[in-house]
């Protein structure tokens, strides 16, 4: 026992010693034209690895980048925008319902417009979701949850498309009806907002939920950090076995600098710095979109979709009291979920404009409920299509959109922004290398030529 | 239009149904001994006379004493020293108690007899004196009971079974059951439906004769959301009171009221158990619109000519 414990660090030991002489024996051993031979096959390969990394490393965060700007970003934006039309179509329609025969004819463009705003929104996101699928089928992009989500996307689109014009031929008879004096439009009315409620705004929510998970997952794709430290790592070991090198060289060739190997240096610092320097400007800007762009966009979208429905509710209850108060109660319960309480969407926006003003509106509502329900009916219509109700949501659905638009804005901006910094990155890093290549082959091929 | 009784007496509704059933059986019966006979009404005759013994809806209230007066410390006293009748009407039953989109008042035959009844308590036939509460159909009983409104003007049987929980005017008003199809249908009674869609709204009791023709029944919110249906084609029928039948029809020329009457449906308005001095009242506005013309004239304004002779009141006491 205590001899094999004496015996085997001495037999152990000496092993990488040996392994290392003989490694290095050989390189000392073969004559110096062969060991700058090696060395120049050895500085090719790396300077041809560190390239390929490079601009592997440049073109996923391009393309992660790009994607946000260009599929994510309009396709969440179509999303958006068909989800807020299509809640603004049904608050429209149950406003100018209210006015009786004669609707407001801005009330009856505004219903149009919303109407035309979903449907060429529908058709964008269907010709990008197209092309999405397109880019999904090629390769190297990861086959296993891109296609699905783009065709459950295509199913809600689908849905959209296809009952978007039952909505709207429903509204029409609620209208004609409405305009003959009969209570039959009511119904319309209710059953249009019942299909609007129950198959097209989820239809809308899913897509929109779906479109902001992609641009999130594509946004931490293009901000992701395991590649780059990898890439500029390797970036660091290659400058130091090019210093490594140039001082071998130094030594055995006797001239203090070798230029080839300094042009292959700067070339690899510049690349370094290049792509070290890109990647923090495209991830500050992306980040930047994320959460002064498209993380606000949401919120302020949601809330102001909650306040639309409140808003559509508020007319509806007015237009068909069936007595069950299912829409009062469902305005209560947008009332809720629009706060400004703790955890509410307008919390969410952080807007404190909006807060204020949605609590206007809570107490014009409230007021306007106290009219029905004392029998004054006409001063609570009065109220919901231009008095107190009507103003107060209209400034609280203005606060709303526009800070829908100002974040938007600034999204697009940001986010272009990152894209554009990872522009001409990856050929940037493939010239690099081969510049760096063509440097070290340079400088040794000149030590070399001295032996001949 | 009969409503099945309130939840939360679940044994009076296992009375109904069976009832119902032994109508049905009833009814099955009389039709496979006299074919082309409307076995319907048997089976109607069945589901009402749960207490056939003592009970007859229209001869169950209560006799007024003369013309409407205000009696000091009396409910319409009440009433009048609070400034507002308050009303539990329909909004949906065009001609009978509808918001009429033009003049955004409620309206309608129902509406028109809650007025008189108004104008007997102030003195003056000033709008603000009554606050309408637009009910649905399960909330008349409830709503009666619990006094949130005064009274209910909302197509409403007189039925031995709600006769328990409230009281009843005087009848003003008889339906019968029909059915409502379109006009190139070549069905001529609920039975020639057979297999098919028809619609009636939920809490409706004609739903239940629906089923028990072997339609189909289809139940939705409201009467207006049945003509959506059918002019939709979802469904080939729709069957209740040939009252609210005819503001269907009158709102869609294309269709037709086919049939015999299947059931009789005796209408009140309703009032609290705790009221009597109010039922005498309102009894007694219901008599004198029956004499004055009133009636008639609101029946030809709503319902059109030829106008029948106001149902006469029968009292149980």
């Amino acid at each position: 026992m205590t001899t094999s414990v004496g015996v085997a660090p001495a037999t152990v030991t000496p092993a990488p010693a040996v392994r290392r002489a003989g490694w290095r024996s050989r390189l000392e051993g073969e004559t110096t034209p062969a060991r700058l031979r090696l060395l120049l096959a050895l500085l090719i390969l790396l300077c041809l690895a560190w390239g390929a990394l490079a601009a592997l490393t440049a073109d996923q965060h391009a393309s992660a980048a790009a994607d946000v700007v260009a599929v994510s970003e309009p396709l969440s934006l179509d999303a958006e925008q068909i989800y807020t039309s299509l809640s603004d179509a049904d608050a429209i329609a149950a406003s100018a319902f209210l006015a009786g025969g004669l609707e407001p004819a801005e009330a009856r463009q505004r219903y149009q417009a919303d109407i035309a705003q979903a449907a060429v929104r529908i058709e964008a996101a269907s010709a990008l979701v197209g092309s999405s699928a397109a880019r999904t089928e090629m390769p190297g992009h990861p086959a296993g949850q891109t296609p699905a989500a783009g065709s459950a996307v295509g199913d809600d689109l689908a849905i959209l498309s296809g009952q978007l014009p039952v909505y709207t031929d429903e509204v029409g008879t609620a209208r004609a009806d409405n305009r003959l004096g009969l209570p039959l439009g009511a119904a319309y009315l209710r059953e249009a907002s019942a299909l609007l409620r129950g198959t097209l705004l989820p239809a809308a929510s899913d897509i929109y939920t779906r479109e902001s998970a992609q641009l999130t997952s594509a946004s931490a794709q293009a901000t992701g950090l395991p590649l780059i430290v990898i890439a500029v790592v390797a970036g660091l070991a290659l400058g130091y076995v090019l210093y490594r090198s140039s001082r071998w060289l130094s030594r055995h060739t006797h001239r203090v600098v070798n230029y080839g190997l300094l042009l292959a240096g700067l070339a690899g610092l510049v690349s370094l710095v290049w792509l070290a320097s890109a990647f923090v400007i495209g991830r500050g800007d992306l980040l930047h979109a994320q959460q002064q762009g498209s993380a606000p966009v949401q919120a302020f979208a949601r809330a102001e979709v909650a306040a639309l429905r409140a808003h559509a509710d508020e007319s509806l209850t007015l237009i068909d009291n069936k007595g069950d108060d299912s829409y009062q109660e469902d305005y209560l319960a947008q009332q809720k979920l629009l706060g400004p309480g703790p955890g509410s969407l307008l919390a969410a926006t952080g807007s404190s404009q909006a807060a204020a003003q949605a609590q206007a509106w809570y107490q014009a509502h409230k007021a306007l409920r106290e009219q029905d329900d004392a029998a004054n009916h006409p001063a609570a219509v009065t109220s919901a299509q231009t008095g107190d109700a009507a103003r107060s949501f209209a400034r609280l659905s203005a606060t709303l959109s526009e800070g829908i638009g100002t974040h938007q804005a600034t999204f697009a901006a940001s986010a272009r922004g990152g894209r554009d910094a990872f522009t001409g990155l990856a050929v940037g890093m493939i010239v690099a290398s081969l510049v760096m290549v063509a440097g070290c082959v340079w400088g040794l091929s000149r030590r070399l030529a001295e032996y001949r | 239009m009969n409503a099945r009784p309130r939840p939360g007496v679940p044994w009076r509704r296992a009375l109904l149904v069976v009832l119902a059933a032994s109508g049905l059986a009833l009814g099955a019966a009389a039709a496979a001994a006299a074919p082309g006979q409307p076995p319907v009404v048997h089976a109607a005759r069945a589901v009402s006379a749960p207490a056939a013994g003592t009970c007859d809806p229209t001869a169950s209230s209560l006799r007024p004493y003369g013309p409407p007066q205000v009696t000091s410390g009396s409910f319409m006293a009440k009433v009048r020293a609070r400034g507002y009748l308050i009303a539990g009407v329909d909004q949906n039953t065009y001609r009978f108690g509808f918001l009429n989109p033009l003049s955004g008042q409620i309206e309608g035959f129902d509406i028109d007899m809650i007025r008189a009844v108004a104008n007997a308590i102030f003195g003056n036939s000033d709008p603000k004196t009554v606050h309408f509460k637009a009910i649905s159909d399960a909330q008349r009983i409830p709503s009666v009971t619990s006094g949130a409104v005064d009274i209910v003007a909302h197509t409403m049987t007189i039925t031995c079974d709600r006769l328990k929980d409230i009281d009843f005017s005087s009848v003003y008003f008889n339906a019968a059951q029909k059915v409502l199809v379109l006009k190139n249908s070549s069905a001529t009674s609920l039975d020639d439906l057979h297999g098919q869609k028809v619609c009636a709204t939920s809490g409706s009791d004609s739903l239940d004769r629906i089923k028990a023709h072997q339609a189909v029944p289809v139940a939705v919110a409201g009467w207006t959301d049945c003509l959506v249906l059918l002019q939709q084609g979802s469904v080939t029928a729709i069957s209740t009171d040939d009252s609210i039948l005819d503001g269907l029809a009158a709102q869609d020329p294309w269709t037709k009221i086919i049939g015999k009457p299947l059931t009789s449906e005796p209408y009140g308005l309703a009032i609290s158990k705790q009221h009597p001095e109010f039922v005498r009242f309102v009894n007694a506005v219901l008599q004198q619109l029956r004499t004055d013309g009133q009636w008639k004239a609101s029946y030809a304004h709503w319902l059109g000519n030829p106008v029948p002779p106001p149902p006469q009141a029968k009292y149980a006491g």
